[in-house]
């Protein structure tokens, strides 16, 4: 294959406006930039924020321009919440890694009954036509065991760290959180991570 | 705020990941410019976002959020003439909205560097449409310059300064959403100082363009663009790359997916890279073509770029295949992406793609569907609320001309309440249009920051002409769909000035609207309900606009000071032994706080997501929803 699919390493990270998904891009661009690394950013904002669903996307190597992630190109997806998981599930190489956070939050749809939430069978089937790899845990309630449900994306942050991909370090990603966020936060946030890579560790 | 300190830091060298927004931010203090005068427009926000919080840090140095783009240019328009250097920042609609001083700015010219940063929108993530600023330089004949990533947006950005002073003309610094919302590695260069004040001197013969002024002035004009030209042949910004039969023309954002695409085929082309897109290169580009015998152009949306190599070609009668939108090869909507510029490059060079995208896309096409997630108003806001009570007023019978802002997602079930919307200010002009030639009742709402940016005019025509029009001022106390930035009726200046803010109510009533009311959109649903109702009966008995401003901040900015305070009211909850399943507030409101228990069907709150508003509560028949310390 080509240098583009071997030497960069793209990640696609998808979830609902209000998790933190940019904000995780941006830690873990920061802590890829820590280690050395060539990267890019690539975000949407405005319309997306409002409580819809959000991708966003870091690309990491020597060889990267832009920011986008296309089709059967992403190393690794990372899913806040299910449906968002397969909704970008399109992007993951054949072999791509698939992190998912297996807590629901419906959308309005599924409230008014307008619509199905699928079932956890259904969804898993759904990735593993797409790729055999699959990571899955409640990085929600690892959240809320580390002090707050807004340290989701920090889960997911380590769960990133903990599957290896994209070559960033543990030391990178700690310094990233300890320089993106006020002091207060510190402790929650980097217990966050750290069970976010305990988990994948003890899934892989 | 963090990241506006981080760029005013005095440390050349220092390379920190950056938007290409904050690093044009940053390199306003690199290029020493005294004035930025802006509208916020998504995909540009952030520039003005993070300078304002810089400003009050700089010396001699004024940012304003002026009430429209418009009035954004004028000011930064003459503060070029007086001989400081300025820029001025929108969105692509937004140019719409300034274009007509930024025709005759082009005439007067500048005595100092001016940049008009000008964000465009392809697959309309953010915005109306996605028209092509590109022709705005074209058609006015300022010089345009258009960065490719977050790295040029600041270096580039620093050479149209130069260019701008070279010719005294304004550059329009073209971006898009991939280049504006894309982060990347940016190095810091020295930060330039700026001049306190300047003398203004008059020469009313160049800057005032009554028709002798602008007869004259319009041969200058031509003759500018060019001696740009000869700067733009010789420009280091305009460059090829690469070696190979095959020839590509690009730029912008573009240029990122024509390098990648090449990298993963593996093709061999030289890439000329137009970093001055107007006035063109024309003797560059007539060499390139004559070059090779076939030649690629690579841009997206409209064919700029392809038709200047055309025309260059039937001119020069150069024989070469040129291949674009032309013949459809690559399309004229939407962003592009590596995987859209390999194919075409494909199809072009008789390859195969190095993934096999057919296969994915039919594999996705047989996936079953999904539930949608549409962007929503959020939890706790006040818009919900309100528009929840026109609706029920008016039965949903009512035509809702609606305007710019996050309360067009009022378009969605359940609340539907989003008619018809052309352009910023169109909720009260439309109004009047559908007043005149239907006999249908009109509610139209508009925003607070885009009442004082469009819709005063429209109000004055409608109070003049006598249109029967019902207006809902949805004040939220701030812009909030761009990010919670600060207008007229604030109080808060760009730099971070307390001054008096303007009273809606007060503008309303002073251009003559009779029948003005204030609100709480939270104090009651049924009182709501019963002065939209009041509002329509007088609007049609009195044939006159009248007015009702629904005052509440936006549920965001109430989230982040009850942070901010750890004061927080009881939590809501609905009474499982009293819900009766009946789903009213699921199916009435739509909160996003709110979902069904799967095995009961009874309504939950969700404690994680729910701003505390209350409204549900009184959408309940039941009076199921409950107050934690309520009595």
């Amino acid at each position: 294959m080509s240098r583009i699919t071997s030497d960069t390493v793209s990640v696609a990270i998808s979830g609902v406006g209000g998790q933190g998904v940019l904000t995780l891009a941006e830690v873990l661009a920061k802590a890829a930039l820590n280690d050395g690394f060539n990267v890019r950013v690539g975000e949407i904002h405005g319309m997306a924020q409002r409580g819809g669903h959000v991708v966003c996307t870091v690309r990491i190597g020597d060889n990267v321009h832009g920011p986008i992630v296309d089709s059967g190109t992403a190393n690794l997806l990372v899913g806040f919440e299910p449906v968002e998981t397969i909704r970008e599930i399109e992007l993951i190489k054949t072999d791509g890694l698939v992190i998912m956070s297996s807590h629901v939050q419906y959308p309005v749809a599924v409230s008014m009954g307008k619509a199905e939430y699928p079932s956890e069978e259904e969804i898993r089937s759904i990735v593993r036509r797409f790729t055999s790899r699959i990571i899955e845990f409640d990085a929600f309630k690892l959240a809320k065991d580390a002090g707050s449900t807004r340290a989701l994306n920090m889960v997911m942050l380590g769960a990133i760290i903990g599957a290896g991909i994209t070559g960033i370090t543990q030391e990178s990603a700690i310094h990233a959180i300890r320089t993106s966020f006020p002091q207060r936060f510190e402790e929650i946030n980097v217990k966050a991570a750290t069970s976010g890579m305990e988990a994948v560790r003890k899934a892989s | 705020m963090a990241k506006a300190k981080e760029l005013l830091e005095d440390s050349p060298g220092k390379k920190i990941l950056l938007l290409a927004n904050e690093a044009i931010a940053r390199g306003v203090l690199e290029a020493g410019v005294r004035l930025v005068a802006l509208y916020p427009g998504t995909p540009s926000s952030e520039i003005g976002n993070n300078l304002t919080f810089m400003a009050p840090h700089i010396s001699d140095f004024y940012f304003e959020f002026s009430a429209n783009e418009k009035v954004a240019l004028e000011v930064a328009g003459a503060a070029a003439v007086a001989g400081v250097r300025s820029m001025m920042v929108c969105k692509g609609p937004g140019l719409n909205v300034a274009a007509d001083p930024f025709f005759s700015l082009a005439y007067v010219g500048v005595r100092a560097g001016m940049v008009i940063v000008v964000a465009d929108d392809p697959s309309m993530w953010s915005s109306q449409n996605e028209n092509d600023s590109r022709y705005y330089a074209l058609m006015g004949n300022t010089l345009m310059m258009e960065p490719a990533d977050p790295i040029e947006a600041k270096s580039m950005l620093l050479d149209a300064y130069e260019l701008s002073e070279k010719v005294g003309l304004p550059v329009l610094f073209r971006t898009t959403t991939r280049v504006n919302h894309t982060r990347a590695p940016v190095e810091f260069g020295p930060i330039r100082s700026r001049p306190k004040t300047v003398e203004f001197t008059k020469d009313p013969l160049r800057f005032v363009p009554v028709p002798a002024v602008a007869r004259k002035r319009h041969p200058w004009l031509l003759k500018q663009i060019e001696t740009a030209r000869e700067l733009s042949e010789k420009s280091p910004l305009n460059f090829t790359l690469g070696k190979g039969d095959l020839g590509i023309v690009t730029s912008g954002v573009s240029y990122n997916y024509v390098l990648e695409a090449l990298d993963v085929l593996g093709v061999k082309a030289e890439v000329l890279k137009l970093g001055i897109t107007h006035p063109i290169p024309e003797r560059m580009l007539s060499d390139f073509l004559r070059k090779h015998k076939t030649v690629v152009v690579v841009e997206e949306l409209e064919p700029f770029l392809e038709t200047h190599a055309r025309r260059l070609a039937q001119l020069h009668e150069i024989s070469v295949k040129i291949i674009g939108k032309e013949q459809g090869q690559f399309p004229r909507v939407y962003e592009y992406s590596t995987r859209i510029v390999a194919e075409a490059l494909c199809k072009i060079a008789n390859c195969n793609t190095p993934i096999n995208w057919s296969e994915i896309d039919e594999k996705v096409a047989e996936l079953p569907e999904l539930p949608p997630r549409p962007p929503l108003l959020c939890a706790g806001c006040p818009h919900r609320a309100t528009y929840f009570a026109i609706r029920t007023a008016t039965r949903g019978k009512a035509i809702y001309p609606s305007d710019i802002g996050c309360y067009t997602l009022s378009i969605a079930p359940p609340l539907e309440t989003a008619d018809i919307l052309f352009d910023m200010g169109s909720s009260i002009t439309t109004a009047c249009g559908l007043a005149e030639v239907t006999d249908q009742d009109i509610v139209a709402t508009i925003g607070d920051s885009t009442f004082f940016a469009s819709g005063l005019a429209g109000l004055a025509s409608a109070v003049y002409n006598q249109h029967r029009i019902c207006l809902v001022v949805l004040d939220n106390r701030t812009t909030a769909m761009t990010g919670h930035q600060p207008h007229p009726g604030t109080g808060l200046t760009g730099m971070q000035k307390q001054v008096p803010p303007l009273d809606i109510g007060d503008a309303c009533r002073g251009l003559g609207v009779k029948y003005v009311k204030t609100v709480e959109p939270f104090e009651s649903i049924a009182g709501l309900v019963a002065e939209v109702r009041e509002m329509v009966k007088w609007a049609r008995e009195n044939h006159s606009p009248a007015v009702l401003i629904s005052k509440e901040p936006c549920a965001l900015l109430t989230a982040a000071d009850r942070r901010k305070t750890g004061e927080f009211p009881g939590r809501y909850y609905v009474d499982q032994d009293v819900c009766n399943a009946c789903k009213r507030c699921l199916n009435r409101l739509s909160c996003p706080a709110m979902y069904m228990n799967p095995d009961t069907e009874k309504a939950m709150i969700d404690e994680a997501l729910c701003n505390l508003c209350g409204t549900c509560v009184s959408v309940c028949p039941q009076g199921a929803i409950k107050q934690e310390g309520a009595k």
